[in-house]
């Protein structure tokens, strides 16, 4: 899942560019060009593989991380 | 009820927020800058979205649809649905972890102790103060044509009634109390986005109406331009970097800082695109769609404005115009808060008061300095009310994203050094004051056919890798602090 996840935002990233519809005027639902569709498209698919990256690839260990107790917050 | 009382009572509204806030506020450094590390998901995920979201994605996004048509939505709006999570995944949770390990307040305080220079400090400082200055003005310019095109309010007026609330309300309640308005004023405009949208769309007649008037423009070239993505195809693909800059700005890596737990951003990183969505397309179709009702000449920055007061009454308008102002506000309230940080830590302190002065001295310091800040850009706003919001946004971005390497480099290459990260902010620094005339007139400008973006990160890039390889690497034991086990 992790593996697919990847490939699903890479993939995003690559169609992102817009390689059939540059041009294009046709409207889509009578009032949505197609070229702004896609690009809502790739934003849905963008928040579903962001959501799957939450949920298989999410460094746990960060929550774990020590304080160090010499070093206190106004010193910095 | 008008729409300047409406806004007016909203402005109340949220200095109430800021008092109510201060009932929580610890004196403390810590809990005013960073809210005692307190922030949970829901709230952490609103203050970075409304931070990110701001005049230029709502006057700017929708002027820059009205002068370029929908291919505005690809190169910010989806990009930035891609590109920001994927900074708060790999950088903003790792940067809260080394955050809470070794108790850094700012950004600089990061960077100084990971490149173990002082100097850097220096040279990043006003650096990082003038790409936020930019921002603010962006902000400040937004909120005067809105105020001016919604309420009437002249523009110096509006400049100054919002600069003032957001100062107040900043100081009442600190980052607790920008936390808790920033939530607020993102409900506030996502909602009332989402009625703008509905009441214009409405007013002119539904969807398909709307469009088809576009498609029917009387100027066959304009109307083309408006409903297609056709645009320099390199330029495009070079708008991926410009998002990029969330990484480094200072405010929002302020707001990570804020986070309980770093599982707390899974909720940033998985619903920030989907707000995305609801907040730009609304925007960029409300520019399409008045490219057939406004006249071509009229400002990029107005167009929004405009729009909302021609198609909805005056207590809507009121409200709407509210809700432009929150995204706008929710920005400058913590380019603010992180200036005061960035001034008082990362400079009085560490320069020039070495014997520790009071908690209660060390806010007011840094109070003073946003103030004089804020009346700087304000006289700056008054001698530009035209700059285009989205050219001022594009280049303060590019800045921001041409200095990540060395954020990204601290944070994942364990060779990268403080020659490294001085040569890189030196080239930033250069080429960005360099090209900022060029890039503040009006449709910017390229090199080599793509962005400046593109060449100025490489510059960076390839400066701070240079740099870091030439010269001694930094200490082993150093370095552990930041590579062992835990946050890395």
């Amino acid at each position: 899942m992790k593996l697919f996840t990847i490939a699903l935002i890479a993939l995003l990233f690559m169609v992102h560019q817009d390689f059939w519809w540059w041009d294009d005027s046709t409207v889509v639902l009578g009032f949505l060009p197609v070229g702004l569709a896609s690009q809502m498209v790739i934003t849905l698919g963008a928040g579903i593989g962001w959501w799957l990256a939450t949920e298989y690839c999410w460094p746990k260990q960060l929550d774990d991380s020590p304080i160090d107790e010499s070093k206190k917050e106004s010193e910095r | 009820m008008t729409p300047l009382t409406i806004i007016v009572l909203y402005l109340c509204l949220l200095l109430g927020v800021a008092v109510l806030s201060n009932v929580f506020l610890k004196k403390t450094a810590g809990d005013f800058f960073l809210a005692s590390r307190s922030i949970g998901p829901f709230m952490l995920f609103m203050s970075l979205f409304g931070t990110t979201m701001t005049a230029f994605s709502l006057t700017g996004s929708s002027g820059f649809t009205f002068k370029n048509g929908i291919v505005t939505y690809g190169l910010m709006g989806s990009w930035s649905a891609l590109v920001h999570p994927l900074i708060f995944f790999l950088v903003g949770a790792k940067v809260w972890a080394l955050g809470k390990r070794h108790g850094y307040l700012t950004q600089l305080s990061y960077l100084r102790d990971r490149y173990q220079s002082s100097f850097l400090t220096l040279l990043l400082f006003p650096l990082l103060v003038g790409f936020i200055m930019l921002y603010v003005l962006m902000g400040a310019i937004g909120a005067g044509s809105a105020l001016q095109g919604i309420a009437g309010l002249e523009y110096k007026w509006g400049v100054a009634l919002v600069s003032s609330v957001v100062l107040v309300y900043v100081f009442f309640g600190g980052m607790r109390g920008t936390a808790w308005a920033n939530t607020m004023q993102t409900l506030v405009f996502l909602i009332m986005g989402a009625v703008a949208f509905v009441v214009i769309v409405s007013d002119l007649g539904g969807p398909q109406e709307a469009t088809r008037q576009v498609i029917e423009h009387a100027n066959a070239e304009v109307a083309k331009r408006a409903v297609r993505t056709d645009f320099n195809k390199g330029v495009f693909a070079s708008y991926c970097l410009i998002p990029i800059s969330v990484g480094m700005f200072p405010h929002l890596f302020q707001h990570w800082l804020t986070a309980k737990k770093a599982s707390n951003f899974k909720l940033s990183v998985a619903a920030f695109p989907f707000c995305i969505l609801i907040l730009w397309a609304p925007c960029v179709l409300i520019g399409m769609w008045a490219t057939a009702s406004l006249p071509l000449e009229v400002p990029g920055n107005e167009v929004l404005p405009r729009m909302v007061s021609a198609h909805a009454g005056n207590v809507l308008s009121g409200l709407i115009g509210a809700g432009i102002l929150a995204a706008m506000m929710s920005s400058m309230d913590s380019q603010f808060l992180c200036l005061g940080s960035m001034f008082t830590n990362d400079f009085y302190l560490h320069f020039i008061a070495k014997d520790r002065p009071s908690e209660r001295s060390v806010v007011w310091m840094g109070r003073m300095f946003v103030i004089s800040i804020v009346v700087a850009t304000y006289f700056i706003a008054l001698y530009c009310p035209k700059k285009s919001v989205f050219g001022l946004g594009v280049w303060c971005f590019t800045g921001f994203t041409s200095l990540f390497p060395i954020l990204v480099g601290g944070l994942y290459w364990k060779r990268s050094n403080k020659y490294g990260a001085i040569a890189s902010v030196v080239v930033v620094a250069c080429m960005w004051l360099y090209y900022i005339d060029r890039a503040l007139e009006p449709g910017g400008f390229l090199l080599l056919g793509v962005l400046p973006v593109v060449l100025m990160l490489a510059a960076s890039t390839l400066a701070f890798v240079v740099a870091s390889l030439v010269t001694p690497p930094p200490d082993e034991a150093h370095i552990a602090k930041f590579f062992a086990p835990g946050p890395g």
